[in-house]
């Protein structure tokens, strides 16, 4: 990684986002963060194991995903009838009573920008470990960066929550394995995808470009 | 500030806002990514207000309209935004109703609440208070989208709960509708340029300095 290393000593400017101030953010150290004197806006930070632990997170979540889709999600059970789903149930079933686009945009938020999110990260990550550079690199990276925002897995989360204690309280409810694994999934999705510092990658991209 | 502050604008350079690498401001694209790049994002106030104002008309069919439909022994009940609050207020599940309030009710009408006040006050509040509107966009930004928790509770409750003829639960119209207000107010908020409050207090710094 002796590349990576120099990348953090050439000077960087990088302009808050929130108020136009610039700043160098060169000298970082290793757990340093950057924010902006007059707004505190988090501007960026560097570690230097950053591409390690994001791949080792993007990994896990992604294994869980697909577990998650897999298997029973929830189950309930009252006066001996009972009802399952799965988690791709909750966007298909929106499907089957005609709402197609509702269906396809909690389909979007809840599984496959966050899926397709993590694949590309993956292929960004494994890149940049082997200093290999391609030129759709900063496509990739930028379908990342741009797609970041509509990703909705921790907020699905807290509607699953709200979901049990709402009907906990007339029927009894089972977590199936694709329950935990989403659980755990969405815990592991934000440092896999925002541990990934904006300014950092970038001029990481830009010096194996360079060299 | 005693310290000399140099804003990216003043040096001739334009940050891009999807790499945040410094350009020549009169260049069109970012050399390292290839996003547009715009000294400020561009008619941000006026593309913030036109989209406030369809996030503003869709949340009226959205609390007008059932969100979702309960059909209990073949009789079908019709529940709101604010009537599923009501209930679960009557069950005694104050603290999801809570929830549900913050996540449906208060934060969408905050969060638009604030992105009108926040373009109005562009041009009208006092500089002084730019400090404060910067952290309440960083707010307004952050929240739109746990705003979608009601959405997400209707889908599940509506993949769940489906026991033939006994009862089963339909999604509504509004579902749909504030879907929409959850993405258009989002999208308001990304158009909102933060930047441009701070101009205006620099621009009274470079007046009161002549």
């Amino acid at each position: 990684m002796s590349t990576m290393d120099n990348v953090s000593h050439e000077p960087v400017c990088i302009a808050c986002p929130s108020c136009d101030l610039m700043f160098d953010v060169s000298s970082l150290g290793d757990g340093e963060t950057a924010r902006c004197s007059r707004c505190q806006h988090f501007l960026t930070t560097y570690r230097k194991d950053e591409l390690s632990r994001v791949m080792a997170y993007a990994i896990s979540a992604l294994i869980l995903l697909i577990l998650a889709c897999n298997y029973p999600f929830l189950q309930l059970e009252s006066g001996g009838l009972q009802s399952m789903m799965t988690l791709p149930e909750t966007a298909s079933r929106l499907w089957d009573y005609k709402m197609p686009g509702l269906s396809l945009i909690v389909a979007a938020f809840i599984i496959f920008i966050p899926a397709f999110i993590l694949i590309l990260v993956l292929v960004l990550v494994g890149a940049l470990m082997m200093e290999r550079h391609y030129d759709w690199l900063r496509s990739i990276a930028w379908l990342i960066f741009t797609l970041q925002v509509w990703s909705m897995v921790d907020v699905f989360f807290v509607g699953v929550l709200v979901s049990l204690v709402k009907v906990g309280g007339m029927a009894s409810m089972s977590m199936g394995v694709s329950f935990w694994a989403y659980a755990v999934f969405s815990v592991l999705f934000i440092p896999a995808v925002y541990g990934l510092d904006r300014a950092q990658c970038w001029n990481r991209i830009e010096a194996l470009r360079g060299s | 500030m005693s310290e000399a502050l140099i804003t990216a604008t003043s040096s001739g350079l334009a940050s891009c806002h999807l790499c945040l690498k410094l350009v020549d401001s009169k260049l069109h694209h970012c050399p390292r990514c290839g996003s547009a790049v715009h000294l400020r994002k561009a008619d941000s106030i006026q593309r913030t207000l036109a989209l406030l104002v369809t996030a503003t008309a869709l949340y009226i069919p959205a609390n007008v309209w059932p969100i979702m439909i309960t059909d209990q022994l073949g009789t079908p009940t019709e529940s709101t935004i604010i009537g599923g609050v009501l209930l679960l207020i009557d069950m005694g599940s104050i603290a999801i109703a809570a929830v549900i309030f913050i996540a449906s009710v208060m934060v969408p009408t905050g969060k638009l609440l604030s992105m009108y006040y926040l373009c109005w006050s562009v041009r009208h509040a006092p500089p002084g208070t730019v400090n404060q509107r910067t952290v309440l966009y960083r707010i307004t930004e952050f929240i739109g989208k746990w705003s979608m928790i009601d959405v997400f509770v209707v889908a599940l409750l509506v993949a769940l709960i489906n026991i033939d003829n006994l009862l089963v639960i339909r999604p509504g119209a509004a579902a749909i509708a504030f879907a929409g207000v959850v993405i258009v107010s989002m999208v308001a908020a990304e158009s909102f340029d933060p930047r441009v409050m701070w101009d205006q207090v620099e621009d009274q710094v470079e007046n009161s300095d002549e």
